[in-house]
């Protein structure tokens, strides 16, 4: 015990590691207030869309009581995704994609990828949330505690004095990153702490796997410097060759793979789908109308009693051709997503071999930030279309009046997003390699 | 100050540095950077403008495939505008996967321009994006601070300081030498990416177009090569102020840290916590509450349009719309474009003062941190920026204004008068040929003048460090010490 008292007293009389403790502190609890600025700003676009919505259908209702097509041609209905309050910790995609969506009945892919009003600048620079702290600065951190760790001893004389009084230099040696570790431990406890008080997370398992994720990634760090020091070069040499690696893996690495990804799997499936979508709708003005309405019985076979009304405008035949901006443009919108997809699946693939992107990921994921979870969204935005569809399209073709319609029970319907704690896979790639570390140190310990 | 005696000093800084093998390593290392940059940078530069030139010409062959119909079908049948990637975003990518590249334009509304490289992004891209820029950014100012840190507190702790001065050298030959000699190894790293530059500039994009990319290239290389020479002055002067090599390492990391990853970062998400966008619901709906107020085309009993109508009958002398000798539906319409047009430019105008608002922190920051200037100063003459962004989405705007408009004019023109409402049918409508005589929209590039505008902060930061890196080498010969 009083050797472990003796190393934390080695260890913090440095001016350097308060400074970096208290400094790294101060950056994560800003973090978590930007993080929890971002929660606010979704609860206020709530707010802000929930009573729109109350005066939107009493005012749609007014103006076109006796033409439902018409009302329905401008009615919007939001959507929401509900954010996890661990988004706070880790924003993710959230920034970029949007939350809080509104739809009408209308074509629903030409409404899926509208944007929210983003600032691309503060999009580039990217958030400042903890998860940024944890996955840039803390290894920063390590680095700072742990280069000098053996270096100081022999650069001061003192290793020979630990060679021979130590009953093993290994285990010294571990000790000492023992008692680091446990230090930035608690730093990560600590703003884990103001974190789940700030943003009101709940003690649930993702709460938790978050945390594993972490600490292992920190273990991770220690492992690569414990590879290092134990070559037992000067304290510069340790310094430049760890914050070599830090460069390489967290800034070269990440940015080539994204170099990669945006050149080897381009979008184009994107703009067609819009093009598909486009045509798919607005040719059907010129087109024979039974073959549209046809067309679209063969969709929804359960509304051919409303007939075939050829007769200039009238709202079946319109809405049928917006359904068919749906329908036409089926081949697109599988390619996209299928691109989509692949582009997830390299993603992911290349994540396990490089654990910062694997951890951004795994938050993301724990946080119901990614972009397969914003996929999951937009899907159940279009099961939330066609439900409204359904609802409205026979009275649209009835000629009811919107006055029939029970217009209270359009409230801004709620995703919760599904978010699957699997820790074995998710803690798999960070232990592997800190395990990797450990046994590629193995020469150097025997040479100790 | 002799020159010659400086010349001496960065010839051997040269060589010492030029020496060791590790030194070729590196610069190895680099010159695979570079090469895997430059290519991914023009491959993605060539498919992605191949990807939107291709669907600029499928949008436009299906407009012109509209048979004759009524201008207003055609008003909504609308177009496509795909953004064209600048030819020196092969060097700098700036913005681009940040910025939608696709917006859909028709008659009443202004929609998103979607599909960004980040939107189908799993949120790696955060880490940044690889390109011939962020090597010149972020690497090559390390490797400087690797290979000078040592340049002069090693001579201090060698004691080879004093026996130069004690022979006649002084502590300005020293630094200036040793300022000289690092900015000349930068040199040997930013060759390769100038001419790789250079090359694309020459191979690729668009020659005849009125893009000025040879006087913007000149922009950003004397940028660089300000921003290299502070870098290389304030290796320098750190490795003289501090007493051992080891000491002039770390606090040059830390500034590396400081200026390249903590402050960018900080003053965005400062930008944003003082200037709060507003929500989209919130946007669209001040606009549209402001459209009710001054006049809505779709209320049959809006005062304004009823007022119009009056005025209309009166002047030409007839009772009803529809004697008039054009179609007032298309007149309507056309006035109801010019509002809420007005209304939204307005808005929207507030709207991109908010971001500009937002960005002028990260921007005016560039007076304390010269990496932010030759971040800035590079988006901005490689015209990836947020200015070129913007200009954007005014030409596709602007383009959807005339095309809504010009279908207008068309309805009032050759609709009969007598057709009170409604587009569908083949009796009321325009011959196709007119949908050919309408021009395709094309994103012309940013202009030269306007880049020029943009970037006045950030060449002005980097003029003002240039100064800065003269003085403090100066003043820090002046009170340097041997030991």
């Amino acid at each position: 015990m009083i050797k472990y008292k003796l190393f934390l007293q080695q260890c913090i009389r440095s001016k350097e590691v308060w400074m970096s403790l208290l400094l790294i502190t101060l950056l994560g609890i800003v973090a978590i207030i930007i993080g929890s600025k971002h929660l606010e700003r979704q609860e206020q676009a709530i707010a802000e869309v929930s009573s729109y919505q109350e005066q939107h259908f009493d005012r749609q209702v007014s103006l076109h009581n006796e033409d439902l097509g018409l009302l329905l041609y401008y009615a919007n209905f939001a959507y929401i995704n509900n954010l996890d309050p661990l988004a706070g910790v880790s924003i993710g995609q959230a920034d970029v994609n949007p939350t809080v969506k509104r739809i009408t009945i209308k074509t629903f892919e030409a409404q899926k990828f509208d944007t929210d009003l983003v600032n691309p600048m503060n999009l580039q620079s990217g958030n400042l949330d903890l998860s940024f702290v944890i996955i840039y600065l803390f290894p920063l951190l390590v680095i700072v505690l742990t280069f000098n760790a053996v270096s100081e001893e022999t650069e001061t004389g003192t290793w020979r004095l630990v060679a021979i009084q130590a009953k093993s230099k290994l285990g010294f040696i571990i000790s000492k990153l023992f008692i680091r570790f446990l230090l930035l431990l608690g730093v990560l406890l600590l703003l884990f702490g103001i974190a789940k008080t700030i943003l009101g997370i709940p003690l649930n398992t993702s709460f938790f796997a978050m945390l594993a994720l972490s600490v292992c990634y920190i273990i991770f760090w220690f492992t690569l410097s414990f590879f290092v020091i134990n070559f037992k070069k000067t304290s510069g040499f340790n310094a430049l060759l760890l914050l070599s690696v830090w460069l390489v893996l967290i800034i070269l690495l990440p940015a080539g793979v994204n170099a990669y990804i945006a050149s080897k799997y381009p979008v184009p499936e994107a703009l067609s789908t819009a093009i598909a979508q486009r045509d798919g709708y607005h040719t059907k003005w010129d087109t024979d109308k039974l073959a549209t309405i046809e067309k679209f019985y063969k969709h929804y076979p359960q509304f051919k009693k409303y007939g075939y009304p050829t007769d200039g405008f009238n709202w079946l035949w319109y809405y049928a051709m917006q359904q068919m901006g749906d329908d036409d443009s089926k081949s697109e919108q599988d390619a996209l997503s299928k691109k989509i997809k692949l582009r997830e699946q390299f993603g992911t693939q290349i994540a396990k071999f490089i654990p910062n992107i694997h951890l951004q990921l795994a938050f993301n994921q724990l946080a119901g930030t990614s972009m397969s979870q914003h996929m999951d969204y937009l899907q159940n935005t279009e099961m939330f279309h066609e439900k409204l569809r359904l609802f409205f399209y026979p009275k649209i073709f009835e000629g009811k009046h919107a006055n029939t319609i029970d217009w209270n029970q359009f409230r801004p319907e709620h995703y919760e997003t599904k978010t699957t704690v699997n820790f074995l896979k998710s803690l798999l790639p960070l232990v592997s390699a800190s395990i990797f570390m450990i046994l590629i140190s193995i020469p150097n310990i025997r040479r100790l | 100050m002799k020159w010659t005696n400086v010349k001496l000093f960065a010839f051997n800084f040269w060589k010492n540095a030029t020496t060791p093998k590790t030194f070729y390593l590196l610069f190895f290392i680099f010159l695979l950077l570079t090469a895997y940059s430059a290519v991914s940078g023009i491959s993605n530069y060539a498919t992605q403008n191949d990807i939107r030139l291709e669907h600029q010409v499928k949008a436009r062959q299906s407009w012109e495939a509209n048979p004759d119909k009524h201008p207003h079908r055609m008003a909504h049948f609308g177009t496509f505008a795909f953004r064209t990637n600048p030819i020196l975003g092969a060097f700098d990518s700036g913005l681009e996967s940040f910025t939608g590249n696709t917006v859909f334009l028709e008659a009443h509304r202004q929609n998103s321009v979607n599909f960004s490289e980040a939107t189908f992004s799993n949120g790696t891209l955060r880490f940044g994006e690889l390109s011939l820029a962020l090597l010149l950014q972020l690497v090559l100012p390390l490797i400087l601070f690797f290979i000078g840190f040592s340049s002069v507190a090693a001579d201090k702790q060698n004691g080879t300081l004093k026996m130069l001065l004690s022979q006649g050298a002084t502590w300005k030959e020293i630094l200036f030498g040793k300022s000289l000699g690092l900015f000349g190894i930068s040199m040997l790293f930013f060759t390769p990416i100038l001419l790789a530059t250079i090359i694309t500039l020459f191979v690729y994009g668009n020659q005849t177009e009125n893009d000025f990319r040879w006087l913007r290239l000149v922009f950003i290389v004397l940028g660089y090569l300000a921003f290299l020479f502070v870098i290389a002055s304030v290796t320098i002067i750190v490795s003289t102020r501090s007493n051992n090599p080891k000491n002039a390492l770390l606090r040059l990391l830390g500034i590396w840290l400081l200026m390249v990853v903590l402050l960018p970062k900080s003053a965005q998400a400062m930008g944003n916590y003082w200037f709060p966008t507003p929500t989209k619901l919130a946007f669209q709906s001040a606009i549209e509450k402001e459209v009710t107020k001054k006049g809505d085309s779709h209320n049959p009993d809006d005062p304004h349009y009823n007022k119009l109508r009056d005025s209309v009958l009166a002047v030409h002398n007839v009772s009803e719309v529809t004697d008039l000798p054009f179609n007032y539906s298309g007149f309507v319409m056309r006035e109801g474009e010019k509002i809420t047009s007005t209304l939204y430019k307005k808005h929207y105008a507030d709207l991109i003062n908010i971001y500009r608002n937002q960005n002028d922190v990260t921007r005016y920051s560039s007076f304390i941190n010269p990496f932010t200037a030759i971040k800035q100063l590079s988006m901005i003459m490689s015209a990836t920026d947020f200015s070129s962004y913007i200009d954007f989405q005014k030409q596709a705007d602007d383009y959807r204004y005339q095309l809504a408009q010009t279908m207008n004019e068309l309805q009032m023109e050759y609709i009969s008068p007598k057709r009170k409402s409604g587009s569908e049918g083949k009796v009321h409508v325009v011959g196709h040929e007119h949908w050919e005589e309408f021009p395709d929209f094309a994103h012309k590039p940013m202009s030269f003048s306007s880049s020029i505008k943009q970037v006045f902060p950030a060449l002005l930061s980097i003029a003002l460090w240039t100064i800065v890196a003269f003085v403090l080498l100066v003043f820090t010969s002046k009170n340097a010490k041997a030991v």
